[in-house]
């Protein structure tokens, strides 16, 4: 599997299709990028650089792949499983907590259960993305999806490094 | 040669009358992530209190704010970054950065890498360096939040910039500096005149690996946030001495640095140099170089 395939492959799972430039995905240790034809050239001059262009993900020590949220913004204006949520479920959303049915105002896309999802706000922004836990369709009410990753991960990465320091 | 007094009189002597400051937080709109929309009608919305910052395009005093503005949707969307008033004007005084290959040659923790790429709209690239791992995760995370597309990140120090094989248009050195008392309550009781020379000889070696790698007609930004002149003026006179680079004059924010040290008389195109005193912004200092032609 290429890279490409890897990044692709991902975004199928929300129903979108990518068409990334073969030569321009790039992995680097278990990490994957996306380069500007610039950047290319210059990254082949020197190889042992630590992140270029748009970081997409990485795959994980159990060798599933994570998105990064420029991949999931990539993916956005392409998905069909979208859901989008209320104020109160988008803060609940980023702080690392799960959906439920009481805070989602649109589903769109898929709504079984397993099915991957975006997660939007009101203002149409993703904020992560997450599987779904029950059926949409028939739920009344309680846990709806499962959160995988949200944009608030950056705020936790700053919070560690700043213990570490 | 240290302690409080010892650098307040110092002060004095360049013109300046201590007086103890806080420097207000500062936030800088990310332009290229909020095309079509008002980020800072949002955060007033939201209840933040922000003023215009006089002297920059993108800039705004927070006033009020009942919680952190780094825990705003806004700012992990990448809508704006918290940046000090003074450290968001050296990215600015670049001529034309759009489709430039440009050096960041201490960048880390990578504010104003970010600034860059903003002014850049994303084009060209720049190559950000800094010896520091955990320093540059710290860059990194930045990029990724702020979405920059066209940086490519080295673990190098900038002294050994020449290694990368390259030749650069625009170069950053916002250079690793002894600070100043308004961003560091613990200045005076740390700091010595040793450790401003160490950090003056320091930075003279990165100046030097800065000339050899720039381009012809190019241009290096040199910034520290230090106040004192071994770090800024002086280091600034021996570059034009030395290095065959010559200061340009630029229109900003801060007064005119002086040309006559305590006693030592400078060239005097070092006064196209930009120090800002701390008050509303941290203690800075800026110039413009290029080749002399």
């Amino acid at each position: 599997m290429t890279e490409r395939d890897v990044v692709e492959g991902f975004a199928r799972l929300f129903g979108a299709e990518l068409f990334l430039n073969k030569g321009f995905v790039v992995r680097n240790g278990n990490s994957y990028f996306l380069l500007s034809q610039k950047l290319r050239s210059l990254t082949e001059k020197r190889g042992d650089w630590l992140y270029a262009g748009t970081y997409l993900g990485k795959i994980g020590r159990n060798g599933v792949f994570h998105p990064s949220p420029s991949l999931l913004l990539l993916i956005a204006g392409k998905a069909k499983n979208r859901i989008t949520v209320d104020d109160k479920a988008a803060w609940l959303f980023i702080c690392g907590r799960d959906i439920f049915k009481e805070g989602i105002l649109k589903i769109e896309g898929s709504g079984r259960k397993g099915a991957y999802t975006l997660v939007f706000n009101r203002n149409g922004e993703c904020l992560g993305y997450g599987r779904i836990a029950r059926n949409l369709e028939k739920l009344k009410g309680g846990l709806a999806v499962k959160n995988l990753f949200d944009i608030g991960d950056f705020l936790r990465r700053e919070r560690s490094a700043a213990k570490e320091i | 040669m240290f302690g409080k007094k010892f650098f307040v009189n110092r002060y004095r002597l360049l013109g300046w009358d201590f007086r103890d400051v806080t420097p207000r937080q500062a936030i800088r709109v990310n332009r290229m992530n909020v095309d079509g929309f008002d980020v800072v009608g949002r955060l007033r919305d939201l209840g933040v209190e922000l003023e215009k910052v006089p002297f920059l395009e993108n800039g705004y005093w927070v006033v009020r704010s009942d919680f952190s503005v780094g825990a705003t949707v806004e700012y992990l969307l990448g809508y704006y970054s918290i940046q000090e008033a003074a450290a968001q004007i050296p990215a600015t005084l670049f001529t034309d950065l759009k489709g430039k290959i440009v050096l960041d040659a201490c960048a880390a923790p990578g504010g104003k890498t970010v600034q860059l790429a903003d002014l850049m709209e994303n084009t060209g690239a720049i190559v950000a360096l800094d010896v520091n791992k955990r320093r540059l995760e710290a860059l990194t995370n930045q990029l990724e939040r702020c979405r920059v597309k066209n940086t490519v990140v080295y673990q190098l120090d900038a002294r050994q910039a020449s290694r990368l094989g390259l030749r650069f248009d625009r170069i950053l050195l916002d250079v690793p500096c002894s600070g100043n008392f308004a961003t560091d309550r613990d200045w005076f009781r740390h700091r010595t005149l040793n450790d401003v020379k160490r950090n003056a000889k320091l930075q003279r070696q990165i100046l030097a690996e800065a000339a050899k790698v720039l381009r012809s007609n190019g241009e290096i930004v040199y910034a520290t946030c230090s106040l004192e002149p071994e770090e800024n003026e002086l280091n600034i006179d021996w570059a034009v001495k030395n290095l065959g680079l010559e200061t340009v004059d630029i229109d900003c924010y801060g007064d005119e640095a002086p040309t006559d040290v305590f006693g030592l008389k400078l060239d005097e195109s070092v006064s196209r140099c930009r120090r800002i005193w701390p008050g509303e912004t941290q203690g800075f200092f800026v110039c413009k170089l290029r080749k002399r032609r």
